[in-house]
């Protein structure tokens, strides 16, 4: 069976490191930042620890259901989402990902981009 | 420089928040700059319940006067982050003034990684459990597929030994007409019959000790003695075939699908196996297999056929009659014509 990169890149230990410098990487930026202002803070590192897990395929199953109903109503745009994406990107490389499993999660990721961002209402 | 002085630029250098708070109005006479970053440039008038205004003045107070130091946490939001810090007072030695040192220590990232440990231990814990009751299905799908002494085997050992049991007896029985049924009804129809028709027979074997092999489409073999030996492995046999049959007539009168059975029986050895590396199956072969099925090809409708050696062994409570070209012996259950 093929590892995980979960596995691959050396399980919660890496994979803990990886989700706390993405939290402060995102506290910190101006884009993405105010999205957390009023997120309690295990809430915030809860839904990251799945995310990061579940995109690089560890023990998390998070459910594209679930992922909509976390970020209802947040409105996000999507140069907001593109930046989030550069964030993960960044944080993977200076985590020495590779670059093709880079690819792999921020592409994981990109593939939810319809259920993140709302749609305005036509009708 | 004084030592004050020195006390004081010490105090103002260090990643610890520290002040000190006057206790008669809690006030902050002094505040060193980790304090202030977290908490806001120092204004004479801010007291101890604008900054952390869980804390209980009069517990503080309390705890000053009896043990001289209290400890507690408190949490604040600095930017964006979520902020927490563990509070240590401690009454200050000059017994003139009544002023507390209070230092904050920045436990933010213990919070933070307290948060993340239990988030991840949920997920292992749901993980775990699910990775549970998918071995509780493998495990019964095996015992669908092997007897469970060949399936301890096989879990512990990987490999399930080739054993022979003797002596047994076995059980075979297919339906007549069977491909006429297929042509005639939808498959899907024809398995829905089939599943509830095999699993009441499963149920009678199990009453009588006698154990489903294999379903190869309408062939139905059982047998009485494997992989647990069986004294009473013919008469167990006996009685599940003639059951398998009075079951059918039952079913026949309330059913638009009829279904004609016939039987072979045989009593002997068998080589008892998991077979196939892949797709593995439990399976009994030998002899005897042999001699039931082909007592159950010569079998009339809804009879059982076996052998004079097999029929003599069940004679208390089955009868048996020769058939009329002499090849084999047709088995009756003596009470039910009695």
């Amino acid at each position: 069976m093929e590892k995980s990169l979960f596995d691959k890149y050396g399980g919660f230990s890496t994979v803990s490191k990886i989700v706390l410098t993405l939290y402060d990487r995102l506290l910190e930026d101006d884009d993405v930042g105010p999205f957390f202002d009023d997120v309690d803070l295990s809430r915030l590192i809860d839904h990251q620890t799945k995310f990061v897990s579940s995109l690089m395929g560890g023990p998390a199953s998070f459910s594209d259901d679930h992922i909509e109903r976390a970020h209802r109503g947040m409105q996000i745009e999507d140069h907001q989402f593109d930046r989030l994406k550069e964030i993960v990107a960044e944080v993977l490389t200076d985590f020495d990902v590779e670059g093709p499993d880079i690819a792999t999660i921020v592409g994981a990721f990109e593939a939810r981009r319809n259920i993140l961002i709302e749609k305005p209402d036509v009708n | 420089m004084s030592i004050e002085a020195i006390n004081e630029q010490l105090l103002r250098a260090i990643g610890v928040g520290v002040a000190l708070v006057d206790l008669e109005n809690l006030s902050f006479p002094f505040r060193n700059d980790t304090f202030n970053e977290w908490f806001g440039e120092p204004d004479p008038s801010t007291k101890l319940s604008d900054l952390f205004p869980d804390l209980d003045a009069q517990t503080l107070r309390a705890d000053m006067h009896s043990g001289g130091r209290m400890t507690t946490e408190a949490s604040f939001k600095l930017r964006r982050r979520t902020m927490t810090v563990a509070l240590e007072f401690n009454l200050a030695q000059n017994a003139s003034e009544n002023i507390a040192v209070l230092v904050c220590q920045n436990i933010t990232r213990i919070k933070e990684l307290e948060s993340m440990i239990d988030s991840y231990s949920m997920m292992v814990e749901r993980n775990t459990h699910e990775i549970k009751r998918e071995k509780e299905q493998v495990e019964k799908l095996l015992l669908n597929m092997m007897p469970r002494a060949a399936y301890e085997e096989y879990k512990t050992f990987g490999v399930v030994s080739p054993r022979l049991f003797d002596p047994v007896s076995v059980l075979a029985l297919d339906f007549i007409g069977f491909d006429e049924q297929l042509a005639q009804h939808e498959p899907g129809v024809i398995v829905s019959e089939l599943n509830d028709i095999y699993s009441a027979f499963d149920r009678i074997g199990a009453q009588f000790s006698c154990q489903r092999i294999r379903t190869n489409g309408d062939s139905y073999v059982a047998v009485s003695g494997v992989p647990d030996p069986n004294q009473d492995h013919a008469m167990a046999v006996a009685n599940s075939c003639v059951r398998f049959l009075r079951y059918l007539v039952r079913r026949n009168e309330s059913h638009p699908i009829q279904w004609t059975a016939r039987i072979g029986v045989a009593s002997g050895s068998v080589i008892g196996s998991v077979v196939g590396s892949q797709n593995y199956i439990y399976d009994v072969f030998g002899p005897t297999v042999g001699a039931a099925l082909h007592h159950r090809s010569i079998a009339d409708d809804m009879t059982i056929a076996t052998d004079t050696a097999f029929a003599d062994s069940v004679t208390e409570k089955f009868g048996a009659e020769a058939s009329k070209d002499g090849t084999h012996v047709l088995m009756r259950d003596l009470a039910e014509n009695a």
